[in-house]
């Protein structure tokens, strides 16, 4: 590697943290984050209910990692990370071009590319909190009882991992898919709540084609009964190669959308 | 003087809609004016130059170096764009300083590029205020100051005056002044030609995507010599000094306004009619009150290219 | 002679009101939804189910030439009753489509006049809020009238031309007011859902994103309380079990929750209500920025 080669890298990791730094404070002052927080915060409150219920004896007595593991990490999984992925994730891209911002940044001595990623990694790093102060929260007044049980945090551990993996993952499909389409919520709603759930259905190496896949791979198998009908027919693969596959989802997609931006031509309207 | 900004058969459609045609060019340091109507092409050829869109045939190069996907360049441009948007729940102090960050300056410098921008474009009160509760003009000047914050060497400005009251236009036409005078370059579009005027000789006439003129503006009007000038004369005797001139070949027409005794005269070779009139007046012994050229300025030359 | 001066003559005539003020806008946003690619092709697949059940519908007086597809006498799936058209109304693939419309449909209907600062325009025209938002819901009524309405009347009135008889409708008189009591309802409930969060928000991304959101969220969290209370009352939570206990009710069948329909009933209305009042106090010609 040059001289040159390598001040162009520490030139694009540079844009890459100023990018982030401004559209993290950025989308910390808007209006819809703390719309999201307050939805992803609901689990918790959520547990507080279940909790008081179960102290007045008004539910049956669960145990909390229970219902941590088969409830409250299933909103999480199947559909909260998919939403804010899905909207954080198009944003990166086209809350530019909608806003008719895109010109102040492309105006700028910083490569689309580093735009792309500083914007995901921003976006990513504000999903990925939201989504681990909710399950934390939760976690902890479910298992208010066991606190001391350092087996819980193990569970928490690995399913704040595998959440933060989803996150990063799905965010990274979401970003390529608004650079792309135009309509990326249709698809994505479609992609997220269509293809995602009726292709665990499927056996054999067609489950592979999702994202979910890799991500229940990573959790244990449920106990057949109550909820399994949730992870129909998963034919897990190996948590080493899940992981690896979640990290290339994640880089191929991002390459991809940091390709297409650069490349493409985007014409907004007067 | 060698030119900064070249174009070669620059070509731009829009699905079936040509935005421009073959526009080949070159813009020199100085203060360069882009005039035309609304829908002229104007926004297009300053998008092309500034790397915003693709041309479809031709090129454009800025320092011998193509713009598109060029992002080293704009360290040294600074674009003003005619859409108002902006990152609305920012303060003006914020848009600024986020925007200088991306230039990579130390915090020390941003504050203070941002402090003088901000004041150049008297909005140093109003700095800490969100955007979404600027005015018009408040928005407009805070997109000339993301423009100058940088300190660009070429500035380009897509109707920097739009929703501006009459002292902040006068405001920012003086500072544009003073840019050139520091050397700096600065392409400024517009559509109302006193504005263009009040900045520069130096146009470039634009009409449905095509280059109808380049140079300057009383250069191309003496060029158009298929359309006479027309010099206007307020006197005592219109009808005798009509007469006179008649004889002579280069006036092509004479009208009368009996209302404001005057007489428009109509005339191929202006240098000649006005190196006779001193003698006409003379010998007839007509007082002259006015003597203008009506048609010496950009509108007039604009509507003759446009062939109103 | 008297010379006639042409100068500004004034107009002696009535000044009247448009006798439908907030059509414009509906007609506006209907052709506007159409146009968008890949609309056609969504309200297409939203007909899928009418087209099955209307298929069902001529099978039901022709059983003797399809018995050969159908084991044993299990035919009983193929009566044409209440119970038919109640599973049509409230079946879960339908609902889902209803609300992908009104993502596609829906989400703009006033986040794009707020983002682009047009409710100014708007009301500086002779037009009261109350119609611009009737012309708004008016757009949703067109597509989702298509999608329930008109089947059901074209259902029964398919059945009795297949039957060449009225027994049908003298077996279930009421059939048509509960097909149009229930289509209004649904309609008028997801007119005001689309709109209350369509004017929550200037961006059409987020918008849509909360249509589909709060719709299938509303089912999860009772999947999640009933899961942990073992409670039917939780149904009260999701909209869709609201709207599925109306539609029985309507429809003269067995509520799917054993709660009483009339808890539903109140929730939905409720929320019209709290829509309509939102909407009110939110659709302004001016926005003060504080």
């Amino acid at each position: 590697m040059t001289q040159g080669d390598t001040k162009k890298v520490s030139f694009f990791f540079q844009s890459v943290k100023d990018v982030f730094a401004f559209f993290f404070s950025l989308v910390k002052k808007v209006r819809k984050t703390k719309i999201f927080f307050f939805i992803s915060f609901l689990p918790v409150f959520m547990a507080f209910i279940v909790k008081f219920s179960q102290i007045f004896s008004l539910a049956r007595n669960i145990e909390g990692i229970y219902i941590f593991n088969n409830m409250i990490m299933t909103f999480y999984m199947q559909f909260l990370i998919l939403i804010l992925a899905l909207f954080y994730g198009t944003s990166v891209s086209s809350e530019e071009l909608e806003g008719k911002t895109l010109t102040y940044l492309t105006t700028r001595p910083v490569s689309k590319s580093a735009i792309i990623i500083g914007k995901y990694v921003a976006y990513t790093g504000l999903v990925v909190i939201m989504t681990i102060l909710g399950v934390v929260f939760s976690f902890l007044v479910l298992n208010l009882n066991e606190l001391y049980e350092l087996s819980l945090y193990q569970i928490l551990f690995r399913d704040v991992a595998v959440l933060g993996l989803g996150l990063m993952c799905y965010t990274a499909f979401f970003t390529f898919v608004g650079t792309i389409l135009k309509r990326s919520i249709m698809f994505g709603l479609i992609f997220s709540f269509g293809w995602e759930n009726v292709i665990q259905y499927f056996p054999g190496s067609t489950q592979k084609f999702t994202i979910v896949h890799y991500l229940k791979s990573l959790l244990p198998s449920p106990s057949t009964g109550r909820f399994s009908f949730l992870l129909f027919r998963l034919e897990p693969s190996s948590t080493g190669n899940s992981v690896f596959m979640l990290f290339l989802i994640t880089g191929v997609f991002l390459v991809l959308a940091c390709v297409l931006f650069t490349f493409k031509e985007y014409i907004m309207e007067d | 003087m060698t030119a900064v900004i070249q174009t070669q058969n620059l070509s731009k459609w829009y699905g079936n809609v040509l935005g421009l045609s073959d526009v080949t060019l070159q813009i020199e340091p100085g203060i360069t004016g882009i005039l035309g109507p609304n829908g002229a092409g104007k926004s297009t050829f300053l998008k092309l130059i500034t790397g915003q869109i693709k041309p479809n045939i031709g090129r454009v190069m800025i320092h011998g170096q193509k713009v598109w996907n060029n992002y080293a360049l704009f360290a040294q441009i600074g674009f003003c764009p005619e859409q108002d948007s902006f990152y609305e729940e920012l303060t003006g102090w914020q848009f600024l300083t986020n925007l200088l960050k991306l230039h990579h300056f130390s915090p020390e410098k941003i504050n203070e590029k941002a402090e003088k921008a901000m004041d150049i474009v008297e909005l140093t009160k109003d700095k800490d205020r969100v955007i979404r509760s600027y005015s018009r003009g408040m928005r407009q000047r805070l997109k000339v100051a993301q423009a100058i914050a940088h300190d660009p060497n070429i500035i380009i400005l897509d109707e920097p005056l739009n929703g501006l009251d009459p002292l902040g236009r006068r405001k920012i036409i003086r500072l544009i002044k003073e840019y050139k005078g520091e050397g700096r370059m600065i392409v400024v579009s517009s559509h109302v030609l006193p504005e263009i005027e009040a900045m520069t000789n130096r146009i470039i006439l634009i009409h449905q995507g095509k280059i109808f003129a380049q140079g300057d503006i009383h250069y191309i009007r003496d060029l158009i010599e298929t359309h006479p000038h027309i010099i206007s004369i307020k006197c005592s005797h219109p009808r005798l000094l009509a007469e006179k001139f008649i004889r002579y070949d280069y006036v092509l027409k004479v009208h009368f306004d009996l209302q404001k005794k005057s007489l428009l005269v109509e005339t191929n070779n202006r240098d000649k009619f006005f190196s006779l009139l001193p003698s006409l007046f003379r010998e007839n012994h007509i007082s002259v009150e006015e003597i203008t050229s009506p048609d010496d300025n950009l509108q007039a030359v604009f509507d003759y290219l446009i062939g109103k | 002679m008297t010379i006639k001066e042409k100068g500004y003559t004034h107009w002696d005539g009535e000044l009247r009101d448009g006798r439908f003020p907030w059509w414009p806008i509906t007609r506006f946003g209907i052709k506007l939804t159409f146009k968008r690619k890949f609309f056609k092709f969504l309200f297409a697949l939203t007909l899928i189910p009418a087209l099955v059940w209307l298929v069902g519908i001529y099978i039901s007086e022709r059983l003797e030439d399809f018995s050969f597809m159908v084991r044993g006498d299990q035919t009983d799936f193929l009566n044409v009753n209440p119970s038919y058209f109640n599973t049509y109304f409230t079946n879960d693939f339908l609902l889902f489509m209803i609300i992908m419309i009104l993502v596609f449909c829906g989400a703009g209907l006033i986040s794009d006049d707020l983002k682009h600062n047009a409710l100014q325009l708007y009301f500086a025209r002779p037009l009261k809020k109350k119609d611009y938002l009737f012309g708004k819901a008016a757009v949703i009524f067109f597509f989702l009238f298509i999608i329930t309405l008109v089947p059901g009347l074209v259902f029964v009135i398919m059945k009795l031309i297949f039957a060449g008889n009225f027994k049908f409708i003298i077996s279930y008189p009421w059939l048509l007011l509960s097909i149009i009591v229930y289509s209004s309802l649904l309609t008028s409930f997801f007119a005001l859902y689309t709109l209350l969060l369509s004017s929550v928000g200037k961006n059409r991304r987020y918008v849509a994103i909360l249509i589909f959101g709060v719709y299938i969220f509303s089912d999860i969290f009772f999947g999640i309380f009933y899961g942990i209370f073992r409670s039917q009352y939780f149904a009260l939570l999701s909209i869709k079990v609201n709207i599925q206990q109306i539609g029985a009710v309507l429809f003269n069948q067995r509520t799917p929750q054993d709660v009483p329909w009339i808890y539903s009933l109140l929730i939905i209305l409720g929320m019209c209500v709290l829509s309509g009042l939102f909407l009110n106090k939110k659709v302004k010609g001016v926005e003060i920025i504080k």
